[in-house]
């Protein structure tokens, strides 16, 4: 169920929190084992908070529409006395004794939380077929790789382990895996959601936000944890709005089957009314360049502490850390001086169109261990294709919305993603609901291997 | 051409060669389409602090 259907089902009692929580948790005890979703799962926890949210209703206390649904956190969120891995060695017994201030945004909202779920280690990766904690499978084909980092979240939402998860996002680990997963990913605008209790990656553009299986469920999902007060737009009518496709960069070298669906998409949204025009955007190639010297230098200032402990970590990390650690501290503050410029230059865009489709990545999900990808005419390496569309808004800090639009042959889903200026999360899952209510993606409806 | 391997070796922790050895050309790669970047950076220009 999604979160729209469980709470209504809730308030009508046709099902209680419980309930709902047993049926995730059965799930999970089903499909872990296959999807390796989850690092750890909290069943008597969960129950017992399930119970309380029960008692809640019953005496009228309603915490809105996430109240008594269950949901789950990346492994990175900070979760009071539940181990929180990374997924590395180096966290393997942490416990914090403190709740992220997106868990207890959560909490307060009535969500359950029935576990953790599995991620690249460290989040510094798109695979997420950890050394420590073993490969992420993608419940479309577990053959292939959920994306990430956050591919235990993507993974559990798809298979509908839980109506919702939290992602982080540094260079496109929300985005990425909800592309290949089929689901939807909110990477809001820098800080729209706090970054307190979150291990980090960056120290100035990790990004928190909700991965689900609607654009509706994002968006209340959203209203829970952002720190702003966002109300959830009422409306769905895309009229008049102003959406920019980009000339350059973003539609060349793609799987043909990726472009036919957003371009699919991009048709739907003209015949609800939208306004499609072309636009110019700045060298996209430059400002992924600009965000791995960024990401990079600053992910070794966030582990610095750990970078004697080298067969703690496995040999992916291992070799961007080392890359890091080579680049002049003159070239990261240029980097960011480059960053500021570029994004003065993006925001310019925004006098001619409300909103920015791009399709989320050039390709579908690749297998398990696969090392190059063919995007349209050129062969590439996985993890540099995944994040070619998706890194650079990271860079801009600007909100971006992922969500499917359609399947491959080889039935894998299609990501679309939508850009909008910061602070416009509104503009993204207006258009989103539109969409998706336009497209009638029968996600469920499609047979997944682990069903 | 930067002396990677050089740097490598002069790290605390240092990086070992065949690690060095590896990771240089991505390096190498990187500094190629980064430093004509740098080059067009105004007099004056500010770091970024966060979206406007």
């Amino acid at each position: 169920m999604t979160i729209v259907e469980a709470a209504a089902a809730l308030r009508v009692k046709r099902v209680s929190s419980v309930e709902l929580t047993r049926e995730s948790l059965t799930g999970i005890g089903r499909s872990n084992p296959k999807l390796n979703a989850f690092i750890t799962v909290t069943p008597e926890q969960a129950l017992a908070q399930a119970a309380e949210r029960d008692v809640e209703l019953a005496r009228g206390m309603d915490r809105g529409p996430l109240h008594g649904i269950p949901i789950a956190h990346k492994d990175l969120v900070c979760t009071k006395g539940v181990l929180t891995t990374a997924g590395s060695r180096l966290f393997a017994d942490f416990v914090p004794d403190f709740d992220a201030e997106v868990a207890a945004r959560l909490n307060e909202a009535g969500a359950v939380t029935v576990g953790k779920t599995g991620l690249h280690e460290l989040a510094y990766g798109i695979t997420s077929t950890n050394p420590h904690y073993g490969a992420v499978r993608n419940p479309w084909n577990t053959d292939a790789i959920p994306g990430g980092s956050s591919g235990g979240s993507g993974a559990a939402v798809a298979a509908g382990l839980v109506a919702m998860a939290t992602g982080t996002d540094t260079g496109g680990s929300i985005r990425i895996p909800s592309s290949f997963c089929g689901t939807v990913g909110l990477k809001p605008t820098y800080e729209a959601v706090s970054r307190r209790g979150v291990l980090a990656l960056s120290l100035t553009f990790d990004h928190i936000g909700p991965m689900t299986r609607t654009v509706r469920d994002a968006a209340i999902s959203f209203n829970a944890i952002s720190e702003a007060n966002y109300v959830p737009p009422a409306s769905v009518d895309i009229a008049g709005l102003r959406i920019g496709i980009p000339r350059n960069f973003f539609f060349a070298h793609l799987d043909p089957e990726v472009e036919e669906a957003v371009r699919k998409a991009i048709a739907t949204a003209v015949t609800l009314g939208a306004v499609v025009k072309e636009v110019s955007l700045p060298d996209i190639a430059a400002l992924n360049t600009v965000g791995r010297i960024l990401l990079l230098s600053e992910a070794v200032s966030v582990l610095r502490p750990y970078l004697g402990r080298r067969t703690d970590f496995g040999q992916d990390v291992l070799a961007l850390l080392d890359q890091g650690r080579m680049i002049s501290a003159a070239d990261y503050l240029d980097a960011q001086r480059l960053r500021r410029l570029m994004y003065q230059e993006f925001t310019r865009v925004w006098a001619d169109v409300d909103c920015i489709f791009t399709p989320a990545t050039p390709m579908v999900a690749p297998l398990i261990g696969q090392r190059t990808v063919q995007t349209g005419t050129i062969i590439e390496d996985v993890r540099l294709a995944a994040t070619r569309f998706a890194r650079s808004i990271n860079i801009l800090g600007i909100p971006a919305l992922a969500m499917p639009v359609g399947f491959s042959a080889s039935r894998l889903p299609v990501g679309l993603q939508i850009l909008a200026p910061a602070r416009r999360e509104d503009v993204l899952l207006k258009v989103g609901a539109a969409l998706e209510d336009a497209l009638a993606l029968t996600m469920r409806g499609r047979t997944m291997e682990t069903a | 051409m930067t002396a990677w391997k050089n740097i490598a070796a002069s790290l605390d922790p240092p990086i070992p060669a065949e690690d060095a050895e590896r990771i240089a050309p991505v390096l190498e790669a990187l500094e190629q389409s980064f430093r004509p970047l740098v080059r067009s950076i105004p007099q004056g220009a500010d770091v970024w602090t966060a979206p406007e």
